[in-house]
Protein backbone atom coordinates (compact mmCIF):
# COMPACT_ATOMS: atom_id res chain seq x y z
CA UNK A 1 0.00 0.00 0.00
CA UNK A 2 2.83 2.56 1.24
CA UNK A 3 5.09 1.41 -1.75
CA UNK A 4 2.08 1.96 -4.36
CA UNK A 5 1.45 5.63 -2.30
CA UNK A 6 5.21 6.34 -3.12
CA UNK A 7 4.70 5.28 -7.10
CA UNK A 8 2.04 7.48 -7.59
CA UNK A 9 3.99 10.48 -4.95
CA UNK A 10 6.99 9.76 -7.51
CA UNK A 11 4.75 10.14 -10.51
CA UNK A 12 3.50 13.61 -9.29
CA UNK A 13 6.34 15.34 -9.43
CA UNK A 14 6.85 14.98 -13.05
CA UNK A 15 3.28 14.88 -13.92
CA UNK A 16 2.92 18.95 -12.03
CA UNK A 17 6.24 20.21 -14.71
CA UNK A 18 4.51 18.79 -17.76
CA UNK A 19 1.37 20.28 -16.66
CA UNK A 20 3.07 23.56 -16.30
CA UNK A 21 5.09 22.99 -19.35
CA UNK A 22 2.07 22.25 -21.33
CA UNK A 23 0.69 25.08 -20.01
CA UNK A 24 3.12 27.47 -20.91
CA UNK A 25 3.80 25.96 -24.40
CA UNK A 26 0.04 26.06 -24.85
CA UNK A 27 0.04 29.54 -24.02
CA UNK A 28 2.89 30.35 -26.46
CA UNK A 29 1.41 28.69 -29.01
CA UNK A 30 -2.27 29.96 -28.05
CA UNK A 31 -0.88 33.18 -28.45
CA UNK A 32 0.63 32.90 -32.23
CA UNK A 33 -3.01 31.53 -33.04
CA UNK A 34 -5.46 34.12 -35.09
CA UNK A 35 -8.80 36.05 -32.82
CA UNK A 36 -11.58 37.57 -34.00
CA UNK A 37 -13.81 39.84 -32.31
CA UNK A 38 -17.10 39.85 -32.58
CA UNK A 39 -20.31 42.31 -32.26
CA UNK A 40 -19.93 42.38 -28.56
CA UNK A 41 -16.01 42.84 -28.59
CA UNK A 42 -15.56 39.60 -27.50
CA UNK A 43 -12.24 37.34 -28.98
CA UNK A 44 -13.32 34.31 -30.42
CA UNK A 45 -11.02 31.63 -31.36
CA UNK A 46 -10.49 31.03 -34.90
CA UNK A 47 -8.39 28.76 -37.48
CA UNK A 48 -4.83 29.37 -37.01
CA UNK A 49 -3.17 31.23 -40.35
CA UNK A 50 0.59 31.80 -40.04
CA UNK A 51 0.68 35.46 -41.56
CA UNK A 52 -2.36 37.16 -39.78
CA UNK A 53 -0.19 40.35 -39.56
CA UNK A 54 -0.27 40.61 -43.31
CA UNK A 55 -4.19 41.19 -42.44
CA UNK A 56 -3.35 44.82 -40.88
CA UNK A 57 -5.53 47.17 -42.85
CA UNK A 58 -3.80 48.99 -45.13
CA UNK A 59 -2.53 52.38 -44.32
CA UNK A 60 -4.85 55.23 -46.26
CA UNK A 61 -5.53 58.97 -45.21
CA UNK A 62 -8.01 57.41 -43.82
CA UNK A 63 -6.25 56.97 -40.58
CA UNK A 64 -5.10 58.98 -38.27
CA UNK A 65 -1.37 59.87 -39.23
CA UNK A 66 1.21 61.39 -36.69
CA UNK A 67 4.21 61.99 -39.06
CA UNK A 68 4.96 61.58 -42.84
CA UNK A 69 2.47 59.64 -44.25
CA UNK A 70 5.08 58.06 -46.78
CA UNK A 71 7.73 57.36 -44.02
CA UNK A 72 9.85 54.29 -45.09
CA UNK A 73 8.23 52.85 -41.53
CA UNK A 74 4.93 52.60 -40.24
CA UNK A 75 4.00 51.59 -36.75
CA UNK A 76 -0.21 50.78 -36.43
CA UNK A 77 -1.10 50.96 -33.09
CA UNK A 78 -4.54 49.64 -31.90
CA UNK A 79 -5.14 51.50 -28.48
CA UNK A 80 -7.73 51.82 -25.75
CA UNK A 81 -8.02 55.18 -24.13
CA UNK A 82 -8.72 53.62 -20.53
CA UNK A 83 -5.83 50.80 -20.81
CA UNK A 84 -3.13 52.12 -18.58
CA UNK A 85 -0.53 50.42 -20.54
CA UNK A 86 -1.95 52.75 -23.61
CA UNK A 87 -1.43 55.95 -21.36
CA UNK A 88 2.39 54.84 -20.73
CA UNK A 89 2.75 53.73 -24.38
CA UNK A 90 1.15 57.01 -25.99
CA UNK A 91 4.30 58.43 -24.46
CA UNK A 92 6.38 56.37 -25.50
CA UNK A 93 5.53 56.66 -29.04
CA UNK A 94 5.52 60.66 -28.58
CA UNK A 95 9.24 60.09 -27.83
CA UNK A 96 9.97 58.23 -30.77
CA UNK A 97 8.18 60.64 -32.89
CA UNK A 98 10.44 63.33 -31.45
CA UNK A 99 13.63 61.69 -32.89
CA UNK A 100 12.26 60.08 -35.93
CA UNK A 101 9.49 62.06 -36.70
CA UNK A 102 10.75 65.16 -37.74
CA UNK A 103 13.00 63.38 -40.62
CA UNK A 104 10.30 61.72 -41.67
CA UNK A 105 11.50 58.18 -40.99
CA UNK A 106 8.79 57.14 -39.38
CA UNK A 107 4.83 57.43 -39.23
CA UNK A 108 2.41 56.89 -36.22
CA UNK A 109 -0.71 55.12 -36.98
CA UNK A 110 -3.56 54.95 -34.70
CA UNK A 111 -6.49 52.64 -34.34
CA UNK A 112 -9.33 52.44 -32.04
CA UNK A 113 -9.60 49.18 -29.75
CA UNK A 114 -11.60 49.79 -26.86
CA UNK A 115 -11.35 46.93 -24.97
CA UNK A 116 -15.60 47.05 -24.06
CA UNK A 117 -15.15 44.24 -21.00
CA UNK A 118 -12.31 45.69 -19.25
CA UNK A 119 -13.56 49.17 -19.69
CA UNK A 120 -16.96 49.22 -20.07
CA UNK A 121 -18.71 52.79 -21.86
CA UNK A 122 -15.96 54.77 -21.53
CA UNK A 123 -13.35 52.98 -23.85
CA UNK A 124 -16.05 53.08 -26.69
CA UNK A 125 -17.77 56.45 -26.22
CA UNK A 126 -13.37 57.98 -25.69
CA UNK A 127 -12.77 56.45 -28.97
CA UNK A 128 -16.21 57.85 -30.87
CA UNK A 129 -15.34 60.91 -29.02
CA UNK A 130 -11.45 60.96 -30.45
CA UNK A 131 -13.38 60.62 -34.02
CA UNK A 132 -15.49 63.01 -33.88
CA UNK A 133 -12.49 65.44 -32.65
CA UNK A 134 -11.33 64.11 -36.18
CA UNK A 135 -14.11 65.43 -38.41
CA UNK A 136 -14.25 68.52 -36.68
CA UNK A 137 -10.55 69.30 -36.34
CA UNK A 138 -8.63 66.95 -39.13
CA UNK A 139 -5.78 64.81 -38.09
CA UNK A 140 -4.41 67.73 -35.69
CA UNK A 141 -7.53 67.87 -34.46
CA UNK A 142 -7.32 64.06 -33.25
CA UNK A 143 -3.84 64.02 -31.71
CA UNK A 144 -4.71 67.19 -29.71
CA UNK A 145 -7.36 65.71 -28.64
CA UNK A 146 -6.19 62.27 -28.14
CA UNK A 147 -2.97 63.36 -26.32
CA UNK A 148 -4.99 65.62 -23.60
CA UNK A 149 -7.21 62.88 -23.35
CA UNK A 150 -4.33 60.17 -22.30
CA UNK A 151 -2.63 63.06 -20.25
CA UNK A 152 -6.20 63.41 -17.82
CA UNK A 153 -7.43 60.10 -17.63
CA UNK A 154 -6.37 58.36 -14.57
CA UNK A 155 -6.95 54.32 -16.75
CA UNK A 156 -9.03 51.57 -15.89
CA UNK A 157 -12.56 52.83 -16.16
CA UNK A 158 -11.93 55.97 -14.05
CA UNK A 159 -12.28 59.05 -16.13
CA UNK A 160 -15.06 61.34 -15.49
CA UNK A 161 -16.19 61.64 -18.99
CA UNK A 162 -18.84 63.95 -18.39
CA UNK A 163 -15.71 66.26 -17.27
CA UNK A 164 -13.05 65.84 -19.25
CA UNK A 165 -13.97 65.62 -23.09
CA UNK A 166 -16.34 68.58 -22.77
CA UNK A 167 -12.71 69.99 -21.31
CA UNK A 168 -10.79 68.81 -23.85
CA UNK A 169 -13.12 69.80 -26.63
CA UNK A 170 -13.25 73.60 -25.56
CA UNK A 171 -9.44 73.64 -25.20
CA UNK A 172 -8.60 72.80 -28.43
CA UNK A 173 -11.12 75.21 -29.85
CA UNK A 174 -13.69 72.45 -31.56
CA UNK A 175 -17.37 73.60 -32.24
CA UNK A 176 -19.12 72.05 -28.99
CA UNK A 177 -22.77 71.83 -30.56
CA UNK A 178 -21.33 70.35 -33.67
CA UNK A 179 -19.34 68.16 -31.60
CA UNK A 180 -22.07 66.55 -29.20
CA UNK A 181 -24.22 65.63 -32.17
CA UNK A 182 -21.56 64.11 -33.68
CA UNK A 183 -21.11 61.94 -30.42
CA UNK A 184 -24.88 61.10 -30.39
CA UNK A 185 -25.17 60.10 -33.99
CA UNK A 186 -23.37 56.66 -33.73
CA UNK A 187 -21.61 57.07 -37.30
CA UNK A 188 -18.48 55.60 -36.06
CA UNK A 189 -20.10 52.74 -34.24
CA UNK A 190 -19.37 50.83 -37.94
CA UNK A 191 -15.94 52.44 -38.11
CA UNK A 192 -14.44 51.40 -34.50
CA UNK A 193 -15.93 48.11 -34.76
CA UNK A 194 -13.85 47.53 -37.88
CA UNK A 195 -10.92 48.55 -36.22
CA UNK A 196 -11.64 46.36 -33.37
CA UNK A 197 -12.34 43.38 -35.90
CA UNK A 198 -8.87 44.08 -37.67
CA UNK A 199 -6.71 44.04 -34.45
CA UNK A 200 -8.16 40.99 -33.53
CA UNK A 201 -7.51 39.42 -37.15
CA UNK A 202 -3.83 40.95 -36.95
CA UNK A 203 -3.42 38.76 -33.68
CA UNK A 204 -3.99 41.45 -30.93
CA UNK A 205 -5.88 40.51 -27.92
CA UNK A 206 -4.95 42.99 -25.56
CA UNK A 207 -3.83 46.36 -25.98
CA UNK A 208 -2.04 48.27 -26.45
CA UNK A 209 -1.26 46.39 -30.03
CA UNK A 210 0.94 47.45 -32.69
CA UNK A 211 2.57 46.30 -35.85
CA UNK A 212 6.12 47.87 -37.27
CA UNK A 213 6.26 47.40 -40.58
CA UNK A 214 9.51 47.90 -42.10
CA UNK A 215 10.62 49.34 -45.49
CA UNK A 216 11.10 45.92 -47.17
CA UNK A 217 7.22 45.32 -45.95
CA UNK A 218 8.58 42.90 -42.71
CA UNK A 219 6.21 43.26 -40.06
CA UNK A 220 7.01 43.22 -36.18
CA UNK A 221 4.32 42.72 -33.68
CA UNK A 222 4.71 44.63 -29.94
CA UNK A 223 2.45 43.27 -27.65
CA UNK A 224 1.62 45.71 -24.87
CA UNK A 225 3.35 48.86 -23.59
CA UNK A 226 7.42 47.85 -24.85
CA UNK A 227 9.65 50.47 -23.62
CA UNK A 228 11.16 52.91 -25.66
CA UNK A 229 14.48 51.16 -26.30
CA UNK A 230 12.90 48.26 -27.61
CA UNK A 231 10.83 50.23 -30.22
CA UNK A 232 13.87 52.08 -31.01
CA UNK A 233 16.02 48.96 -31.56
CA UNK A 234 13.13 47.66 -33.88
CA UNK A 235 13.05 51.20 -35.64
CA UNK A 236 17.16 51.32 -36.32
CA UNK A 237 16.80 47.76 -37.50
CA UNK A 238 14.65 47.94 -39.86
CA UNK A 239 15.87 51.60 -41.39
CA UNK A 240 18.99 49.29 -41.83
CA UNK A 241 16.48 47.90 -44.67
CA UNK A 242 16.78 51.11 -46.68
CA UNK A 243 19.69 51.45 -48.81
CA UNK B 1 13.63 25.30 9.83
CA UNK B 2 16.14 27.96 8.31
CA UNK B 3 19.14 25.59 9.03
CA UNK B 4 17.65 22.98 6.63
CA UNK B 5 17.32 25.78 3.76
CA UNK B 6 20.83 27.42 4.18
CA UNK B 7 22.15 23.63 4.65
CA UNK B 8 20.67 22.95 1.03
CA UNK B 9 21.50 26.39 -0.27
CA UNK B 10 25.38 25.90 1.05
CA UNK B 11 26.17 24.33 -1.79
CA UNK B 12 26.66 25.91 -4.78
CA UNK B 13 25.19 23.33 -7.71
CA UNK B 14 21.68 24.28 -5.70
CA UNK B 15 22.31 28.30 -5.65
CA UNK B 16 22.59 27.56 -9.46
CA UNK B 17 19.24 25.38 -9.92
CA UNK B 18 17.96 28.44 -8.25
CA UNK B 19 18.88 31.21 -9.90
CA UNK B 20 18.76 29.54 -13.49
CA UNK B 21 14.99 28.71 -13.06
CA UNK B 22 13.85 31.80 -11.55
CA UNK B 23 15.67 33.83 -14.50
CA UNK B 24 14.15 31.01 -16.66
CA UNK B 25 10.72 31.59 -15.54
CA UNK B 26 11.01 35.68 -15.37
CA UNK B 27 12.56 35.95 -18.38
CA UNK B 28 9.64 34.01 -19.89
CA UNK B 29 7.18 35.71 -18.19
CA UNK B 30 8.51 38.96 -19.60
CA UNK B 31 9.43 37.57 -23.41
CA UNK B 32 6.17 35.20 -23.59
CA UNK B 33 4.20 38.08 -25.03
CA UNK B 34 6.57 39.18 -27.28
CA UNK B 35 7.00 35.26 -28.68
CA UNK B 36 6.00 36.41 -32.19
CA UNK B 37 8.32 39.55 -32.62
CA UNK B 38 11.31 37.49 -31.24
CA UNK B 39 9.95 34.66 -33.96
CA UNK B 40 9.61 37.23 -36.47
CA UNK B 41 13.48 38.53 -35.80
CA UNK B 42 14.55 35.05 -35.43
CA UNK B 43 13.59 34.02 -39.00
CA UNK B 44 14.67 37.69 -40.46
CA UNK B 45 18.70 36.65 -41.51
CA UNK B 46 19.12 39.68 -42.05
CA UNK B 47 19.28 40.36 -38.21
CA UNK B 48 22.20 39.33 -36.47
CA UNK B 49 22.27 37.26 -33.01
CA UNK B 50 23.71 40.25 -31.38
CA UNK B 51 20.82 42.14 -32.46
CA UNK B 52 18.77 39.57 -31.35
CA UNK B 53 20.20 39.57 -27.98
CA UNK B 54 20.10 42.99 -27.46
CA UNK B 55 16.51 43.12 -28.38
CA UNK B 56 15.99 40.42 -25.57
CA UNK B 57 17.44 42.43 -23.00
CA UNK B 58 15.27 45.41 -24.26
CA UNK B 59 11.84 43.34 -24.05
CA UNK B 60 13.27 42.89 -20.33
CA UNK B 61 12.38 46.59 -19.75
CA UNK B 62 8.48 45.60 -19.54
CA UNK B 63 8.74 44.79 -16.13
CA UNK B 64 8.78 48.22 -15.84
CA UNK B 65 6.54 49.48 -18.60
CA UNK B 66 3.95 46.50 -18.87
CA UNK B 67 3.52 45.26 -15.07
CA UNK B 68 2.07 47.27 -12.60
CA UNK B 69 3.48 47.50 -9.84
CA UNK B 70 1.74 44.90 -8.14
CA UNK B 71 1.96 42.19 -10.84
CA UNK B 72 5.36 43.00 -11.18
CA UNK B 73 5.93 41.94 -7.36
CA UNK B 74 4.39 38.93 -7.42
CA UNK B 75 6.15 38.06 -11.28
CA UNK B 76 8.92 38.31 -9.69
CA UNK B 77 8.39 36.68 -6.16
CA UNK B 78 7.15 33.45 -8.26
CA UNK B 79 9.85 33.03 -10.31
CA UNK B 80 11.99 32.95 -7.02
CA UNK B 81 10.04 30.96 -5.13
CA UNK B 82 10.09 28.41 -8.09
CA UNK B 83 13.57 28.67 -8.72
CA UNK B 84 13.68 27.77 -4.33
CA UNK B 85 10.97 25.25 -4.78
CA UNK B 86 12.37 23.13 -7.87
CA UNK B 87 15.93 23.56 -6.30
CA UNK B 88 14.61 22.18 -2.81
CA UNK B 89 12.97 19.44 -4.82
CA UNK B 90 16.02 18.49 -6.62
CA UNK B 91 18.49 18.07 -3.37
CA UNK B 92 15.58 16.22 -1.69
CA UNK B 93 15.34 13.24 -4.95
CA UNK B 94 19.22 13.24 -5.28
CA UNK B 95 21.04 13.92 -2.04
CA UNK B 96 18.81 12.48 0.36
CA UNK B 97 17.94 9.33 -2.01
CA UNK B 98 13.93 9.72 -0.69
CA UNK B 99 10.43 10.22 -1.44
CA UNK B 100 8.62 12.92 -1.21
CA UNK B 101 5.60 12.69 0.69
CA UNK B 102 2.08 13.36 -0.95
CA UNK B 103 1.16 16.71 0.91
CA UNK B 104 4.59 17.99 -0.13
CA UNK B 105 4.20 16.60 -3.61
CA UNK B 106 0.59 18.09 -3.90
CA UNK B 107 1.66 21.28 -2.57
CA UNK B 108 4.33 21.69 -4.96
CA UNK B 109 2.17 20.53 -7.96
CA UNK B 110 -0.28 22.91 -7.15
CA UNK B 111 1.62 25.88 -6.43
CA UNK B 112 3.78 25.29 -9.93
CA UNK B 113 0.44 25.18 -11.71
CA UNK B 114 -0.62 27.96 -10.01
CA UNK B 115 2.29 30.08 -10.38
CA UNK B 116 2.52 29.00 -14.17
CA UNK B 117 -1.30 30.22 -13.94
CA UNK B 118 -0.86 33.47 -12.58
CA UNK B 119 2.81 34.50 -14.26
CA UNK B 120 2.10 36.39 -17.22
CA UNK B 121 1.98 40.35 -19.06
CA UNK B 122 -0.04 42.37 -16.98
CA UNK B 123 -1.35 44.21 -19.98
CA UNK B 124 -4.60 43.76 -19.02
CA UNK B 125 -4.63 40.47 -17.62
CA UNK B 126 -2.44 37.15 -16.78
CA UNK B 127 -1.41 36.02 -20.29
CA UNK B 128 -1.32 32.27 -19.73
CA UNK B 129 -4.82 32.44 -18.07
CA UNK B 130 -6.29 34.91 -20.58
CA UNK B 131 -4.88 32.36 -23.46
CA UNK B 132 -6.80 29.45 -21.71
CA UNK B 133 -10.08 31.35 -21.12
CA UNK B 134 -10.17 32.73 -24.77
CA UNK B 135 -9.41 28.56 -25.61
CA UNK B 136 -12.52 28.16 -24.03
CA UNK B 137 -14.64 31.15 -25.03
CA UNK B 138 -14.63 32.89 -22.21
CA UNK B 139 -11.56 34.91 -22.19
CA UNK B 140 -14.09 37.83 -20.97
CA UNK B 141 -14.70 36.26 -17.91
CA UNK B 142 -11.70 37.40 -16.09
CA UNK B 143 -13.03 40.73 -15.87
CA UNK B 144 -15.68 39.75 -13.43
CA UNK B 145 -12.97 38.79 -11.06
CA UNK B 146 -11.97 41.44 -8.87
CA UNK B 147 -8.30 41.64 -9.50
CA UNK B 148 -8.99 41.02 -13.15
CA UNK B 149 -7.06 37.34 -13.00
CA UNK B 150 -4.36 38.60 -10.65
CA UNK B 151 -5.62 36.06 -7.89
CA UNK B 152 -4.03 33.45 -9.93
CA UNK B 153 -0.66 35.52 -9.13
CA UNK B 154 -1.26 36.06 -5.36
CA UNK B 155 -2.41 32.28 -5.08
CA UNK B 156 0.95 30.60 -6.96
CA UNK B 157 3.05 33.08 -4.12
CA UNK B 158 0.93 31.92 -1.41
CA UNK B 159 0.94 28.11 -2.93
CA UNK B 160 4.61 27.76 -3.72
CA UNK B 161 6.01 29.48 -0.49
CA UNK B 162 4.04 26.74 1.53
CA UNK B 163 5.01 24.48 -0.56
CA UNK B 164 8.82 25.57 -0.29
CA UNK B 165 7.78 25.50 3.56
CA UNK B 166 6.52 21.41 3.63
CA UNK B 167 9.69 20.68 1.84
CA UNK B 168 12.01 22.34 4.57
CA UNK B 169 9.89 20.42 6.85
CA UNK B 170 9.86 17.69 5.46
CA UNK B 171 14.19 17.73 4.97
CA UNK B 172 13.97 18.22 8.62
CA UNK B 173 12.80 14.99 9.90
CA UNK B 174 15.30 12.03 8.47
CA UNK B 175 13.97 8.96 6.18
CA UNK B 176 15.72 6.53 9.23
CA UNK B 177 14.03 7.46 11.41
CA UNK B 178 10.64 7.29 9.90
CA UNK B 179 12.27 3.94 8.52
CA UNK B 180 12.90 2.91 12.04
CA UNK B 181 9.32 4.36 13.30
CA UNK B 182 7.26 2.15 10.76
CA UNK B 183 9.49 -0.82 11.70
CA UNK B 184 8.81 0.01 15.15
CA UNK B 185 5.44 0.15 14.34
CA UNK B 186 5.43 -2.93 12.56
CA UNK B 187 6.84 -4.89 15.97
CA UNK B 188 4.51 -2.85 18.23
CA UNK B 189 1.53 -0.92 19.20
CA UNK B 190 0.71 2.57 19.78
CA UNK B 191 0.70 2.74 23.27
CA UNK B 192 3.90 0.53 24.06
CA UNK B 193 5.49 2.87 21.72
CA UNK B 194 4.57 5.43 24.09
CA UNK B 195 6.27 4.74 26.71
CA UNK B 196 9.57 4.98 24.87
CA UNK B 197 8.59 8.58 24.74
Amino acid sequence: MENSNEKTNNIMLPVAVIIAGLIIGGAVIFTNNDSVVTEDNQPKEQVVENNSLDKVREVTSEDHIKGNPDAPIKIVEYSDFECPFCKSFHATMNQIMDEYGESGQVAWVYRQFPLEQLHPVKAVAEAVASECAAELGGNDGFWKFADRLFELTPSNNRTDIETVIPQIVKEIGLDEVAFNECLNSGKYNEHISADIQNAAETGGRGTPWSILISPDGNKYPINGGQPYSAVKQLIDLSLKEIK
Amino acid sequence: MHRTFIKVFKSPLYVFIAVIISLVVLFGALLLPNISLLINVISNSAISTLDLLKLIFNLLGSLKTNFTFVSATYTVLISILFGINTAIIVYYIRDYKSKLEKTGVTTSTFGIIAGAFGIGCASCGSLILTSFLSLLGIGGSLAFLPFGGQEFGFLGVILLTVSTYMLLKKLNKPNVCIALRNFLLSRYSNNELSLFN
